[in-house]
């Protein structure tokens, strides 16, 4: 299901290069600068990154093939990110296979940045420098001089204004030149391996060929001032957390409040074209199958973009300020005695919105170990699918004159799932990795800078729009054989009225003449019901009967879809929303189980429901990313039966127990 | 002496690296390299990591990573 863009191999000749650099060098930007519009993301089949790729702008002259590679700290043992950039740069990648690169280096940085150049010039390919962040030389007090840096390295050196684009021109200009007469021999690519040797040489030779001149002696060893005095207080003693606090509760406040309206405007305008395509075409089986099965489908998937776009955006514009390094920093002690890792802070961060960009996050996780670990947990972070499944469950539970009692549990909610994914962590970490060898920190703390709009607006929509790739495609098939199964029943089947019996509007589907195997029927008389009759013996434990496991069969297509699939087995006409809520709540708290006058939804089921949805997995396109992400079906299948098996099973103990103690 | 035992903002030279060999060649390519000064910079709230300074930029590094830096 993966769409699959095919690589792009110079058609026509049109070169391809690459540009690499070490994290925070200002890749980004400068691709950014580089090729404006035509910026898109390309999967290459064998490898899970996205890469972006563009074309360069047409002003610049004959346009290159522009491919952005993740950045390396180090190429020495590599996180999978690294170890993709140090394939190409190494020529072994087989389909990435670029004419030259352009290597970006901050000039603040210059000497570990130039460290690292070395490495790349080692290849032989053509190379270019794209020397970035002169700005900031302000702050730190020196002045570079290009012209020297080139003269001493023996390669073409173009500074760039990602704020002007100056430089761009030039660069592609001179990239065009490197390739058609590669320059002779650089001083970096005959640098030593070994990292000592290396340094030294680096300042030395910028030292006899005087690129660097201080402006302002005052400040000893380019410390970055503004950088000191923000991180003074980002990380001070006492007020570090509490801005910690302070930062991640507005970014879940904007993601909750600031969707809100946008989120109820796609989910009524999927619902508006869903109703009008039936009304205008008439309801055959075809149209009700694209109506129902499939637009609501993309409408769930939707229903989620915005939230998914701001939280893009938000987390975006913290790493490119330079904050979200320190809130990583910050998390680190807990995250590693849990037998994580700071950089597990950004994937579970973002699982509170959406387990599968938080999956795909964990690639900068540098040790196997630690990223597989944070994969096990993202599934507990309470998602925001599952809000609509609480808000229901805990609207059912408390009377509308006391929603006050809701909200507070819905808070602990969010806590318990933080607690109990690190209790889980802190676990196996200590019984599978026992003698488990630590991994590294050692992580970059960028020095704060503006944010750079164009570039963060860019990144959100790339990000946002390999969500929906990702997720979209299962949900929709999910959701469409869901459709089927619950609109399609056995022909030769005749329903057990009193299975049936208290549903208020049931109507047994006329079974046609001639009997054939498979019909149209209704909910009542379905597939789906058929399953969820056949499970009834494992609902009841849970203290729900059937029509609830027809729910929770549908919420495998996501979580939310719980609430619809409630509305239908309650048979809830649905107009307008408020209505149908209340219709819903209505229909659910009169609802009885078969063959009883025992409520279905009681206090104890509620609670079961609640217990169970915040362990199971109940995600299949979660399943299908970390089967991705980890290559491995095995450790996709037994996450998904580990938390749905455990979610389960703590929902019947907790019914039984709560009925034990005489609350029903 | 290693730097854990420096206070904060005291600088002085690397004069080696003593700790895992592959973690170590990781620290030096990040430019922590006999010679060079560094110093820890802050403390991050709960006590680790520590804050290093080198080259003109700030690392984080853990306790535990910082106190392989042996200095003159």
């Amino acid at each position: 299901m993966r769409a699959v863009a095919t690589p792009k191999q110079p058609e026509s000749k049109t070169l391809t290069v690459c540009l690499v650099g070490m994290p925070n060098a200002g890749k980004t930007t400068l691709m950014n600068v580089l090729t404006g519009s035509s910026l898109h993301t390309a999967n290459y089949p064998g490898v899970t990154v996205t890469l972006s790729e563009g074309k360069s702008k047409a002003s610049f002259g004959e346009p290159l093939n522009i491919i952005d590679l993740p950045g390396v700290n180090s190429p020495f043992s590599p996180s999978q990110e690294e170890e993709l950039s140090c394939q190409v740069l190494t020529g072994k990648h087989d389909l990435v296979k670029p004419h030259a690169f352009i290597l970006v280096v901050d000039a603040s940085q210059i000497e570990r940045h130039l460290k690292f150049a070395s490495f790349a010039a080692r290849q032989g390919k053509p190379i270019v420098i794209a020397l970035t962040m002169m700005d900031l030389l302000e702050r730190v007090g020196q002045t570079l001089d290009p012209q020297k840096l080139s003269q001493a390295l023996g390669l073409p050196i173009i500074p760039i204004d990602p704020r002007t684009g100056d430089g761009a021109a030039e660069l592609i200009k001179v990239l065009h030149k490197t390739i058609n007469q590669p320059t002779k021999s650089n001083v970096l690519e005959n640098l030593s391996d070994e990292p000592i040797e290396a340094y030294n040489v680096i300042r030395k030779i910028l030292n006899e060929h005087k690129v660097i001149t201080s402006t302002n002696p005052q400040l000893a060893r380019q410390q970055d001032n503004l950088t000191s005095h923000i991180d003074s207080f980002v990380l001070h003693k006492f007020f570090g957390f509490p801005i910690f606090f302070i930062i991640l509760s507005l970014l879940f406040a904007s993601i909750f409040w600031v969707a809100q309206p946008f989120m109820d405007g796609i989910d009524n305008g999927f619902k508006w074209a869903s109703e009008n395509l039936v009304q205008l075409l008439g309801d055959s089986i075809l149209i009700k199958f694209l109506a129902e099965g499939i637009i609501q489908g993309v409408g769930a998937v939707a229903v989620f973009f915005p939230q998914i776009v701001i939280l893009f955006f938000l987390m975006t514009l913290l790493e490119d300020s330079g904050y979200l390094a320190r809130g990583a920093a910050l998390v680190d002690r807990p995250l590693s005695f849990l037998g994580l890792h700071g950089r597990s802070f950004v994937p579970m961060l973002s699982g509170f919105a959406c387990a599968i960009p938080a999956v795909m996050a964990t690639r900068a996780i540098p040790s196997k170990r630690e990223r597989l670990l944070t994969i096990g947990i993202l599934p507990l972070m309470s998602c925001s699918a599952r809000l609509p499944v609480y808000a229901l469950l805990l609207a059912a539970l408390f009377p509308a004159e006391s929603a006050w009692k809701a909200g507070i549990v819905l808070t602990a909610i969010y806590f318990a799932s933080l607690l109990i994914s690190s209790l889980i962590a802190g676990l196996v970490s200590r019984l599978a990795y026992r003698r488990r060898s630590l991994s590294l920190l050692a992580m970059e703390l960028p020095a704060y800078r503006i944010p750079q709009w164009k570039p963060i607006a860019y990144l959100t929509w790339s990000r946002s729009g390999s969500y929906l790739k990702k997720a979209g495609g299962p949900i929709i098939i999910i959701s469409a054989i869901l459709w089927l199964l619950a609109n399609f029943g056995f022909g030769s089947q005749q329903t057990n009225p009193t299975n049936i019996a208290n549903s208020a509007n049931s109507t047994i589907s006329a079974v046609s003449a001639n009997k054939p195997l498979i019909v149209k029927s209704e909910l009542d008389n379905s597939f789906a019901a058929q399953i969820g009759k056949t499970m009834e013996p494992l609902l009841l434990p849970m203290g729900v009967d059937w029509r609830v496991g027809v729910g929770l069969i549908s919420a495998f297509a996501a979580r939310e879809v719980f609430v619809s699939t409630m509305a239908i087995v309650f048979h809830v006409p649905g107009e307008d929303e408020e209505a149908q809520q209340e219709g819903l709540l209505k229909q659910m708290r009169s609802a009885t189980m078969p063959n009883s006058t025992s409520h279905v939804f009681t206090p104890a089921s509620i609670i079961g429901l609640i217990i169970y949805f915040f362990f199971s997995l109940q995600c299949l396109s979660t399943v299908a990313v970390v089967r991705r992400e980890t290559n491995s079906w095995s450790i996709a299948l037994v996450q998904l039966f580990f938390y749905t098996v455990l979610g389960y099973l703590l929902a019947v103990s907790v019914v039984q127990g709560l009925r034990a103690t005489g609350i029903a | 002496m290693r730097l854990t035992d420096l206070p904060n903002n005291e600088w002085h030279a690397i004069e080696r690296l003593d700790g895992p060999e592959e973690d170590c060649r990781r620290l030096l390519d990040l430019g922590l390299t006999p010679g060079e000064e560094v110093a820890i910079v802050q403390i991050v709230p709960l006590g680790d990591p520590l804050v290093v300074s080198i080259r003109g930029t700030r690392l984080a590094l853990r306790r535990r990573e910082a106190s392989w830096i042996c200095v003159q």
